[in-house]
C-alpha cells in the first residue's frame, strides 16, 4: 500500500471512530470542520478550476436544508440527504443554463444574488401556502448519525474532486479556466461543462445542507441562507489555493477552529478580520498557501543537497 | 387613475435609484473591469454619513448631498489604491483582473458592512424629511420622494452630460472602447483609474443619503442595490451610461408593478426573472452597441 | 472535381454599423494548400473567427463537407473537423507542452477517426513539430516561436481535416519563415490535411500554396493560381502603400 494512500485509511479511521472517542464539543467542532472540507472542495472543483466564481455555495446550502425541513419525518433521514443534493443540483443546473455564458464577473454577483432569492421565494412560500415561518424537527436523528452521514458526504466529495481532476472532464473544466474560448476551438463543449461543474458542486452543498439541518430544531429561511457560509467556503478554499485539492483540507481545519473560538465571542470584529484577510491574500498573496508550497519543497530541496554534499565533503 | 400614476411615481422612484448606482458600477466595471461587489456597502455608508449629519449635526441632507459626494469621492480614492490599484498592475490577464477584484470587493463587502455592524448597530435607523405630502394632479405624493426622484434623475443627467461633452467625460469613453488607444493619446489612466473609481463611489454614496430621506437604514441595506445595479447594467449594455439610466427607470417600473400583483417578497425574483428574460432574448443587453 | 471540404458561401461579419467581412465565398478541398493575404484590416482573422465557429456571421452560410454548420457553437466546428491557431499564441500557460497538446487529442481529436491518422499520442505529434525537448516544460515558458509551433501542435491534436494557419510566419527570420513553410508542406502531403493559410510574409505564401484569396476591405478581390493573382492589378492596387509585396 502506498504511504499515501496508508495516512488516508488512517485518517479515515480515526474520524470514523470520533463520536465514541471524542466529547461533545469536540465532535461539534470536528463536524463543521468535515461540513466546510465537503464544501470548500467541491467549490474549488468547479470555481478553482473554471475562474466562474460562484458565490452561491449558501443558497445551494439552503436548499438542502429545506428539503430536510420540508421531507424529513414522511421520509427517512437516508433519503432526504441525497435528495437535498438532488435539489440543489438541479437548481444549479436551471441557473446555471441561463447565467453561465455570461462573463465570470455577471456570474459571481449573480450567484451572490440567489441566496437572498431564494431565502425570500422560500420565506413567500412558507407564509402564503404553509401558512407557517419556520419548522421544527420533531424527532432528529442521534448525532451519531449525523456525523457519520456528513462524514460520508465530505469523504465521497474528496474522493469527487480526486477522481474529476484525473478525469476529461476535469481537463476540460481547467481548459475553460485558462481560455475559455481556446478550449471551445479544441473540441470542448463549454456550456455543457460548466453546467455540469456548477450542478456536481451545487449537489455536495445541497446533500450537507440537508445533513446539516438536523442540527437546527427550528428551521427557518434567515438562519439557513447564511451568506457567511458562502463567504467562509470561497475564503477557506482561496487561503488553501483554488488550483489545489490539499490546500483547502487544510486550511479548513485551521478556520473551523478559528471560526468555532471567535465567532461567538466577537461576531462582527471577527468578520472584519476575516474580510481583511480575504482581501489581503488576493492582493499578496492568489494562489493560496498552496502557491507557497513548490517554493517551499526546493527550499527544502536544495537544503537537503547542501547537507548532502557537506556530508560527502567530511567524509571525503 | 391617481392610484397607477402613484405605483409609476414609486417605481421611478426606485429606479433613478437604480439608474444612479448602475451608473457608478458601470464606470468602475466597463473602464478598468473591475467588479465591486462591495458597490452597495458604500451606499449604505452615504445613508448612515446623511442620517448622522442630520440627527447629531442637524444639517439638511440636501445639503449635506455635496459633502457625501466628495467624502465617498475620496474613500474611492483610497479604495482603489488600497485594494484594486495592485490588481490592474499585477494581473496577467482581463479575466483574472475581474476575478481578482471580485474577490477583493467580496472582502471588503464583509470588512465594511461589519464595521458598521459594529459601530451603529443592527438596528434600524431613520430620520423624517420632507414627509408632507404633496398634490400633482390628482396624485399625491410625499414631498421627499419627489425630491429623490428629482435628484437621482438629475445627478444621472449630469454624469451623462459630463460623459458626452467634457474632455474628461470622453477620455473615459475613449478608454472604456480602446484601451491601448486612449493611453497612446496622451491619456493618463494612473489618473483617470482612481478618479472614475471615486467618482462610482460618490455615485452610490449620493444614492444612499437620498434613500436616507425617504426610508430607514440598516448597515445591511445596501447588498440588493449591488445585484440591482448589475441587472441593470446588464438590461442597459455594458459601457452605456444611457442605457444605465433607462435599464435602472425600467427596472424600478417593472418592479414596482410585480410587487403589486405579486408580492413585495418576490421582488427579488422579479428582478431575476425580468434579468433572465432579456438574456435569452438579447444577450448583449437592451441597448448594447 | 472534389466536392468542397469546407465551403463558405456569401459570409458577411458586421459589427454594428462596420463590415469587417463582406459576402466572401471559398471554398477549399481535401488536401489543398490555400493562401489568404491581404493588406491590414482586410477582414482575414475575422473570416477565420466565422470559418471557425468562433463568430457567428451576420449573414451566410457555412458547410462542412456538406453539412451546414452555420451559427454552431465553436466546439461542434472542432469536432467535424476544423481546427486553427491564433494570431498571438494562445497556449495553456500552466500546462506542460504536452499536456497542450494531447488537450486536442482528448476532446475534438476523440470524435474523429480520419483514414490518415499519423498521431496516435501528443508526442509524436510534438516530435513532428521538433519540440520534443520541450514536452514536459510549462508552455506559459516557451519562448514565442516555440509557442508558435506549440499552437500548431494543439490544432493538430483535434485531428483536423482542414488546418486554419493564422500569420504563422510573422515575425520570424529568414531562415524561420523557410522552416515554417516547410513544415506546412508537409502538414499537407503527409498528413494528407486541408490547409488555409493567412500570412503577411506574402512572398513565402506565394511559393507554397496552391491557389490563393485576396481580401480587401472585406470584401474577396481575387482567386486563383498564384501566379495570377500576383499579376491582378486589383491585387497591386490594394497593396498599393503597403510597404513591400
Amino acid at each position: 500500500m502506498k504511504p499515501g494512500h496508508a495516512l488516508v485509511a488512517i485518517l479515515a479511521a480515526a474520524l470514523a471512530a470520533a463520536p465514541w472517542m471524542l466529547s461533545d464539543f469536540m465532535l461539534s467542532l470536528v463536524l463543521t470542520c468535515l461540513m466546510y472540507a465537503g464544501l470548500t472542495v467541491t467549490w474549488a472543483m468547479f470555481s478553482g478550476a473554471t475562474n466562474y466564481l460562484s458565490l452561491a455555495s449558501a443558497a445551494f446550502f439552503g436548499i438542502g436544508a429545506y428539503v430536510t425541513a420540508w421531507g424529513f419525518g414522511t421520509l427517512p433521514y437516508a433519503v432526504v440527504v441525497p435528495l437535498g443534493g438532488v435539489a440543489a443540483a438541479a437548481f444549479a443546473t436551471l441557473i446555471g443554463a441561463a447565467v453561465l455564458h455570461l462573463r465570470g464577473a455577471y456570474f459571481a454577483v449573480l450567484t451572490f444574488g440567489l441566496g437572498e432569492l431564494v431565502r425570500h421565494a422560500i420565506t413567500y412560500f412558507e407564509k402564503s401556502y404553509a401558512h407557517t415561518v419556520g419548522r421544527v424537527i420533531a424527532e432528529p436523528p442521534e448525532s451519531t448519525t449525523v456525523y457519520l452521514t456528513v462524514l460520508a458526504i465530505a469523504a465521497l466529495a474528496v474522493w469527487a474532486c480526486v477522481a474529476v481532476r484525473r478525469s476529461r472532464f476535469g481537463l476540460a473544466l481547467a481548459g475553460i479556466g485558462a481560455d475559455e474560448e481556446r478550449a471551445q476551438t479544441l473540441g470542448v463543449n463549454t456550456r455543457r461543462t460548466k453546467i455540469a461543474g456548477f450542478a456536481l458542486s451545487a449537489f455536495f452543498a445541497g446533500a450537507l445542507g440537508a445533513a446539516m439541518a438536523v442540527r437546527w430544531t427550528y428551521i427557518e429561511p434567515n438562519s439557513v441562507f447564511n451568506p457567511f457560509i458562502g463567504f467562509q467556503t470561497v475564503l477557506i478554499a482561496m487561503v488553501g489555493g483554488a488550483h489545489t485539492l490539499i490546500g483547502p483540507l487544510v486550511s479548513t481545519v485551521v478556520f473551523s477552529l478559528l471560526t468555532e473560538f471567535l465567532r461567538l465571542q466577537f461576531p462582527y470584529l471577527f468578520l472584519i478580520l476575516l474580510g481583511l484577510l480575504l482581501i489581503l491574500l488576493v492582493l499578496y498573496l492568489p494562489g493560496g498557501l498552496a502557491s507557497l508550497w513548490p517554493a517551499l519543497r526546493a527550499r527544502i530541496a536544495a537544503l537537503g543537497a547542501r547537507l548532502a554534499a557537506l556530508e560527502g565533503g567530511a567524509r571525503g | 387613475m391617481s392610484f397607477w400614476l402613484e405605483l409609476i411615481a414609486s417605481g421611478l422612484i426606485t429606479g433613478g435609484i437604480y439608474a444612479v448606482v448602475a451608473i457608478g458600477l458601470n464606470l468602475q466595471y466597463g473602464l478598468m473591469r473591475i467588479m465591486n461587489i462591495s458597490h452597495g456597502e458604500f451606499l449604505m455608508l452615504g445613508a448612515y454619513l446623511t442620517w448622522l449629519a442630520q440627527t447629531v449635526l442637524n444639517v439638511n441632507p440636501l445639503v449635506f448631498l455635496p459633502v457625501v459626494a466628495a467624502v465617498l469621492f475620496l474613500a474611492g480614492l483610497g479604495v482603489y489604491r488600497l485594494c484594486f490599484r495592485k490588481i490592474a498592475r499585477t494581473a496577467p490577464s482581463v479575466e483574472i483582473i475581474e476575478a481578482r477584484s471580485l474577490l477583493v470587493s467580496f472582502g471588503l463587502m464583509f470588512l465594511v458592512q461589519n464595521t458598521a455592524y459594529l459601530v451603529f448597530g443592527a438596528d434600524l435607523r431613520g430620520y423624517s424629511f420632507l414627509d408632507e405630502p404633496v398634490e400633482i394632479g390628482p396624485a399625491r405624493f410625499t414631498a421627499n420622494r419627489l425630491v429623490v426622484f428629482g435628484f437621482a434623475v438629475g445627478a444621472s443627467l449630469v454624469l451623462l452630460a459630463v460623459l458626452r461633452f467634457t474632455l474628461v467625460g470622453k477620455a473615459v469613453r475613449a478608454m472604456m472602447q480602446s484601451p491601448t488607444g486612449a493611453q497612446l493619446v496622451g491619456i493618463d489612466t494612473a489618473v483617470l483609474h482612481p478618479v472614475v473609481f471615486g467618482v462610482g463611489l460618490a455615485l452610490a454614496g449620493v444614492a444612499g443619503a437620498l434613500l436616507s430621506m425617504v426610508y430607514e437604514i440598516s448597515p445591511a441595506m445596501g447588498e440588493p442595490y449591488t445585484v440591482s445595479a448589475l441587472i441593470v447594467i446588464t438590461l442597459g449594455g455594458l459601457g452605456s451610461a444611457a442605457g444605465a439610466l433607462v435599464g435602472g427607470i425600467l427596472l424600478g417600473v417593472v418592479e414596482a408593478f410585480g410587487m403589486h400583483f405579486t408580492s413585495p417578497s418576490l421582488k427579488m425574483l422579479l428582478s431575476y426573472g425580468v434579468f433572465i428574460a432579456v438574456l435569452l432574448a438579447r444577450p448583449k443587453g437592451l441597448f448594447a452597441r | 472535381m472534389a466536392e468542397a471540404l469546407l465551403s463558405a458561401d456569401g459570409i458577411t461579419v458586421r459589427f454594428g454599423g462596420l463590415i469587417a467581412v463582406d459576402a466572401v465565398e471559398l471554398e477549399v478541398r481535401e488536401r489543398e494548400l490555400l493562401g489568404v493575404i491581404g493588406p491590414n484590416g482586410a477582414g482575414k482573422t475575422t473570416f477565420f473567427h466565422a470559418l471557425s465557429g468562433v463568430l457567428r456571421p451576420t449573414a451566410g452560410r457555412l458547410r462542412l463537407d456538406g453539412e451546414d454548420v452555420t451559427g454552431r457553437p465553436a466546439h461542434v466546428f472542432a469536432t467535424r473537423g476544423v481546427a486553427r491557431t491564433f494570431q498571438t499564441p494562445r497556449v495553456f500557460r500552466d500546462m506542460t507542452a504536452e499536456q497542450n497538446v494531447r488537450f486536442g487529442l482528448e476532446f475534438a481529436g476523440r470524435a474523429r477517426t480520419h483514414p490518415h491518422d499519423a498521431f496516435d499520442d501528443a508526442r509524436s505529434i510534438l516530435g513532428f513539430l521538433g519540440l520534443e525537448d520541450v514536452a514536459g516544460v510549462a508552455a506559459g515558458t516557451l519562448t514565442p516561436s516555440r509557442q508558435r509551433l506549440l499552437e500548431i501542435g494543439m490544432a493538430l491534436g483535434a485531428r483536423p481535416r482542414v488546418l486554419l494557419l493564422d500569420e504563422v510566419a510573422a515575425g520570424l527570420t529568414e531562415a524561420e519563415v523557410d522552416a515554417t513553410v516547410g513544415l506546412i508542406r508537409r502538414v499537407r502531403d503527409e498528413l494528407g490535411l486541408a490547409v488555409i493559410w493567412i500570412e503577411h510574409a506574402v512572398r513565402a505564401l506565394l511559393s507554397c500554396v496552391e491557389r490563393v484569396a485576396v481580401l480587401h476591405q472585406g470584401r474577396k478581390i481575387a482567386d486563383g493560381l498564384p501566379e495570377m493573382v500576383a499579376r491582378d492589378p486589383a491585387v497591386v492596387e490594394a497593396y498599393l502603400g503597403e510597404a513591400g509585396v
